[in-house]
């Protein structure tokens, strides 16, 4: 028999390791941070702390506009994702061919970004060309332009990426919640939408919200799916490929990847706080109440 | 029951269809179709035209269709076969990094962190996992680079006396990308899957004095061996199909499926890149198949089930 607590360097040893494979795996990222921060970029000797490179990117107007378009984009991504994921949740819990459902709601996740943007290009390309003859053969013009490459075909593209992540989020805050209480809650005489509102929601109100900081964060660094299936704009990601492919490392482009990185940090940052604080509070008041009443 | 009043007189039943339809055997059931239909629609089937695409036949900007195994010929007997093969091994040589580094984190999170801390010590690794890839992957140049960190880092050590340039532009850079692009999957995967096994199995192996080897072989690896394959499939499949990877890290003539495919699709040729598609798809369908034979893979859900 074995105990790490027996020798407290073995556990501390582990702790360093995984401490060590986060550092590594985030060191990256906060010195393209620091970079973008000196005036003189990479490489240089001397560290001039400046905005300077932040302020020629938004000082941009492509860049500012592709933003915007980001910011569209992600709007309309979680709009359409968290009450599918939602209704993905409830239909796999009360579905009998689980399996079957489940493969399907997460095969997005194994199929990598480019064959997917790949296949969806020549999908949506075909479906236009399928209504635009539509059209033509019915002698109307209704159909003419539905599914071309644009704002709606990237929402569909980003949909079907970020759909799998809000679906597991929201599934785990389910898994916790007791199905009884909707029964007991219809027992009372109140209908299936309100024994989701007023009891189960309630309940996976963090989950979904969470679901939605993630799908943001998804939705704004997205790059591959959204340059084959975006048509005539650009988002701030495809912008930064487009840089780093054209022009190279500039402090401009370490400044597009500080800002991509900044955002996702404050997003997620804020979801891990709440998590651990809400954790923490829950787990206060589980204390309490089982605390023994003292009488005095 | 049929509805009666006080004075016992039985009632019709209300000819309401409208409440009907929009009651909850009418639209409200149906409604929780939508995800399904969208996925079959939007998803599942591109994926599988894919297949009638490749045999299409190429036109100047577009493809007709037609019977022709001419992009798989194209495939099968130019450097592309070769390249995939290349990008087989590269990523086959990035899952057994990930595993060899991130499952033990994931059995020591499992096993000698407490129930209540061990979802925040997760939390650790969401948070690189959810910065941008395309960023993650640019950050790792001034990293690599000649004049990186790590090269500085070492020749201020005195252990390299002139920078290394085989950690970029290489096809070691490529495998060091994707490493650090999804290793933080092989840790959800693996703690998932070890989130399903009761914490006595670990107690009797403790009691009967089980070796750590045999612990791990005997006990942790065939239980977390649903996690572990679908962490594999995640990132062996991604770091075939990614091609931000190569382009970015891989340097001149580095390539991957997903890059092929994106050449394909720059040339016009979209015969050849559904081809390269289908092919991937195969890989991917006939990776799970196998792994959910014989890892039942459905157990990784089991905790949240």
């Amino acid at each position: 028999m074995y105990d790490d607590f027996a020798n407290p360097w073995t556990i501390r040893l582990k702790w360093a390791y995984l401490l060590a494979v986060v550092f590594a795996l985030l060191m990256p990222v906060f010195y393209t941070i620091g970079i973008s921060f000196n005036l003189h970029g990479f490489g240089a000797r001397i560290y001039e702390f400046t905005f300077e490179w932040y302020r020629v990117v938004l000082g941009d107007t492509l860049l500012v506009i592709s933003l915007k378009w980001t910011l569209y984009l992600a709007l309309a991504t979680i709009a359409a994702t968290i009450p599918m994921a939602l209704l993905s949740a409830k239909f796999y819990k009360r579905t009998r061919r689980k399996v079957a459902f489940v493969a399907l709601m997460l095969s997005p996740l194994f199929v990598p970004a480019d064959i997917m943007g790949s296949s969806l290009l020549v999908f949506f390309k075909n479906l236009a060309k399928g209504f635009a003859w539509l059209g033509q053969t019915l002698g109307v013009g209704w159909f003419d332009g539905w599914f071309d490459l644009g704002f709606l075909t990237a929402v569909i593209g980003q949909i079907i990426y970020t759909h799998p992540y809000a679906f597991i989020v929201i599934l785990i805050t389910m898994s916790r919640y007791r199905v009884q209480q909707t029964e007991a809650a219809r027992a009372c005489g109140a209908n299936a939408w309100q024994a989701f509102w007023d009891v189960e929601f309630p309940q996976i109100r963090v989950g979904v919200f969470s679901s939605c900081a993630f799908v943001t964060i998804l939705s704004f660094n997205e790059a591959v799916r959204t340059a084959l299936l975006k048509g005539g704009f650009d988002t701030f990601s495809n912008m930064l490929v487009a840089q780093m492919l054209n022009i190279g490392m500039s402090g401009e482009s370490y400044a597009m990847a500080g800002i991509m990185s900044i955002v996702s940090m404050i997003v997620i940052g804020t979801v891990i706080v709440y998590t651990l604080v809400r954790a923490e509070r829950l787990e206060r008041r589980a204390r309490a109440m089982a605390e023994p009443v003292m009488s005095d | 029951m049929t509805p009666t009043t006080d004075r016992g007189r039985d009632l019709p039943a209300p000819p309401d269809r409208w409440r009907r339809l929009l009651g909850e055997d009418g639209i409200q059931k149906w409604v929780f179709y939508i995800p399904v239909v969208f996925f079959i629609l939007f998803f599942a089937a591109p994926m599988a035209l894919t297949v009638v695409w490749s045999v299409f036949e190429r036109t100047q900007f577009w493809m007709e269709p037609g019977f022709t195994l001419f992009a798989y010929e194209n495939f099968f007997t130019s450097a592309r076969a070769e390249n995939y093969v290349l990008s087989m091994l590269h990523a086959a040589a990035a899952v057994v990094i990930s595993f060899v580094i991130g499952f033990p984190i994931a059995v020591f999170i499992r096993r000698r962190v407490t129930r209540a801390a061990q979802h925040r010590v997760i939390l650790l690794f969401i948070l690189p996992f959810m910065i941008s890839e395309l960023v993650r992957v640019f950050a790792m140049r001034p990293v690599l680079g000649r004049n990186g960190v790590v090269n500085s880092v070492l020749m201020e050590l005195g252990i390299l006396s002139e920078p290394i340039t085989v950690i970029l532009y290489s096809p070691l850079g490529v495998i060091i990308g994707d490493v650090m692009s999804f290793l933080p999957f092989m840790i959800f995967a693996g703690f998932l899957a070890l989130e399903a096994v009761q914490n006595y199995i670990f107690e009797v192996c403790d009691d009967l004095g089980t070796g750590r080897v045999r612990l791990f072989a005997d006990i942790v690896l065939p239980l977390a061996a649903p996690g572990i394959f679908a962490g594999s499939v995640f990132i062996f499949v991604n770091s075939m199909g990614v091609a931000l990877v190569p382009t970015l890290l891989g340097g001149p003539g580095a390539v991957n499926a997903g890059l092929i495919a994106n050449q394909a699709i720059v040339a016009l040729d979209f015969p050849l890149a559904m081809a390269i598609s289908t092919i991937m798809i195969f890989t991917l369908v006939l990776l799970l198949y196998i792994g959910h034979r014989l890892f039942d893979l459905t157990k990784i859900l089991e905790p949240i089930s």
